[in-house]
């Protein structure tokens, strides 16, 4: 048996692969340097300097997940045809054209650096704590032993209560089959001991994968050797104690490292965790209705039964 | 060079394109939180009137609790409805998750279901057996409770999100959501006292849903203007919302049943406006208490997809838990 169209890593007979275990028991430490066990925190870093907008990461993505086509169409919005991230988009490059002066004006001039372009792939940020799973009455919504928020196709009903948790319009419900969709970086793929398929997939490295510590230290180096080459204006949104990772999100798994105002890409620029807003709401609820059960026994209104004018 | 977090945000946005999803809580949606608050505060009335008076409150206890038993059936069967896989509605009871409002809710239709079903038997059964009168009157500390909960988590409920409108005004909504609940409920209630020939009864609840109506305004009005110091209030000046907003929720909810009263104070005793006219003010409480929900759930939609409202609200300001 030839193994087909498999990987030659996954054939026993590829040349070079004699003793080596076949399926590849942890193929990321090859792909990415990065072993994969339970109990360790996994994300994304994803260096918005480094992309070069071939969606490549959204084609692997849907590959990968068997997602079906969204909208097919021209937005209109610079190359950016696919939109927005929702049920059956789980990466989604966004395109910022920078011309210099008035909207209408032509770029005739090169900068150095990035050219006229900001270019970003966005994804579920895999929050920690996750307001989409804090949310979730049904458990469907669930961390995994890889630190990542993951739904379970099996419990979710379609309340689309995680809909408008979510502080970056991540999860959507799927009008195909009425349940929760996003990204589970790839779930099924870390517990192979694979890369998942954006990252895996990524010509540049714009897309990282690995131990959410290591890559933040890594995008602290990052961040300090595109200041020393001259783009000063690069920092991490999402990282512990960064823009993104604020107002009860202690840390996004999956993190960015940006040149421009958040806003600018689509994210907001202090994303808050919603659960705190619940017991002050509750709380003076009951008192208005207290009150007004109070008003009630003044007013009698157990008395005058039967009566007739 | 400064860090473009250093710099002020100046409107900018993705291409104006939303950078949250809308929720989709329809019409029925609406109908759940009017129905519940509707349910949970009748309980709390029959508490009320439990606990002030004699056989004298028998009449409006009974239809108080069988009130809220429809009440309830009607919210759930909607509430199931508005679910995009209907049939897994019993996945809301696997786990129990103090942060989520709408895992509160779902328990909270168990207790006050079970708790209301016991008050309607004890009304059904209690003159026949003696058991079933016990049963009556012990759920109804429970039930009141419980119903004083319905009344007000859904409020709750839409605050503990993203979304810019609702999660801007936590407090003066959820206030609002309860005295609302507690207007519709001694409206619906007045309006089956007169039916039943208890005029005197009826006229105490119409004192009640007055107050409750006040309230109501008094908390909506704190929740207008804390939306508009976020920046978040535009949804609501506009389009279906507006409408729903101000012609239906002030107008048939506020003005008219303010009216309506009012001409039926001054008409003088015996006129025939003096009857007529009070269920006309409870009928407009009633719509104007669908039309409030309703609004606000069609408004949050919208506010979703403005990302300048987003982005305004999310400027780096503490959480505003406390307001």
């Amino acid at each position: 048996m030839d193994g087909g169209l498999a990987h030659p890593r996954a054939v026993p007979s590829a040349p070079g692969m004699d003793g080596v275990e076949v399926p590849v028991p942890q193929e990321a430490e090859l792909t990415c340097g990065t072993r994969i066990e339970p109990g360790k925190s996994y994300g994304f870093f994803t260096d918005t300097t480094l992309c070069i907008g071939c969606k490549a990461c959204e084609v692997a993505c849907k590959e990968w997940n068997a997602l079906p086509a969204d909208a097919v169409g021209l937005t209109g919005h610079s190359y950016d045809n696919t939109g927005a991230l929702g049920a059956n988009t789980w990466r989604h490059v966004a395109f910022v054209e920078r011309l210099p002066g008035t909207p209408e004006a032509r770029g005739t001039e090169m900068p150095p650096f990035q050219s006229n372009w900001l270019m970003m792939s966005d994804v579920c940020k895999h929050c920690d704590p996750a307001p989409c799973l804090e949310a979730c009455p049904t458990g469907a919504l669930f961390r995994t032993e890889f630190d990542t928020v993951v739904v379970q196709q099996d419990i979710c009903n379609g309340c689309a209560y995680c809909v408008p948790a979510c502080p970056f319009g991540v999860v959507e419900i799927s009008t195909g089959d009425g349940k929760a969709h996003k990204c589970t970086l790839c779930y099924d793929r870390l517990k192979g001991g694979m890369e998942p398929a954006c990252a895996k997939a990524c010509p540049t490295d714009s897309i990282q994968f690995g131990v959410v510590e290591e890559l933040v230290e890594r995008a602290g180096r990052r961040v300090e050797a595109l200041e020393a080459a001259g783009q000063e204006r690069a920092y991490l949104y999402g990282a512990p104690g960064t823009p993104g990772a604020t107002n009860g999100l202690e840390r996004l798994n999956a993190f960015f490292l940006l040149t421009e105002r958040p806003e600018v890409y689509g994210l907001p620029a202090a994303p808050a965790r919603p659960a705190p807003r619940a017991r002050p709401g509750i709380l003076a609820g009951l008192a208005a209705v207290a009150g007004l059960a109070a008003a009630a026994l003044v007013l009698g209104v157990g008395g005058g039964g039967g009566g007739r004018r | 060079m400064t860090k473009p977090m250093e710099e002020p945000w100046r409107g900018e946005t993705y291409h104006g394109r939303s950078a949250l999803k809308p929720a989709g809580f329809d019409w029925k949606v609406a109908a759940y939180i009017l129905a519940q608050g509707v349910a949970g505060s009748a309980q709390v009335i029959a508490g009320a009137a439990r606990a002030a008076g004699g056989a004298d409150g028998d009449g409006l206890v009974r239809r108080a609790r069988l009130l809220s038993v429809a009440g309830n059936l009607l919210g759930t069967a909607v509430l199931v409805g508005h679910l995009k896989t209907p049939k897994r509605w019993y996945n809301m009871l696997r786990i129990v998750r103090p942060q989520s409002p709408m895992s509160w809710g779902s328990w909270l239709l168990v207790v006050f279901g079970a708790a209301s079903a016991a008050t309607a038997l004890g009304e059904l059964l209690g003159g026949r057996f003696r058991w079933a009168w016990r049963l009556g009157e012990a759920a109804q500390a429970p039930a009141s409770l419980a119903g004083a909960g319905m009344s007000v988590y859904t409020a709750s409920l839409l605050s503990t999100t993203s979304n810019p409108l609702w999660s801007a005004a936590p407090v003066p909504l959820a206030a609002g959501f309860g005295a609302a609940s507690m207007a519709n409920a001694a409206s619906a209630l007045a309006l089956l006292q007169r039916n039943a020939g208890e005029h005197e009864s009826a006229r105490r609840l119409e004192t009640l849903a007055a107050l409750a109506a006040g309230g109501e305004y008094a908390a909506m009005r704190a929740a207008e203007r804390r939306w508009s110091e976020v920046g978040v209030e535009a949804p609501l000046r506009e389009g279906g919302p507006k409408a729903l907003f101000g012609p239906a929720a002030k107008g048939l909810g506020v003005a008219l049943p303010v009216a309506a009263q009012a001409l039926a104070l001054v008409s003088g005793p015996g006129a025939p406006a003096r009857d007529r006219l009070p269920p006309v003010a409870s009928l407009g409480l009633l719509v104007g208490g669908f039309a409030l929900r309703h609004a606000l759930l069609r408004a949050g939609d919208d506010s979703a997809k403005r990302p300048g409202d987003y982005f305004r609200a999310a400027q780096g300001q503490p959480n505003r838990a406390d307001r």
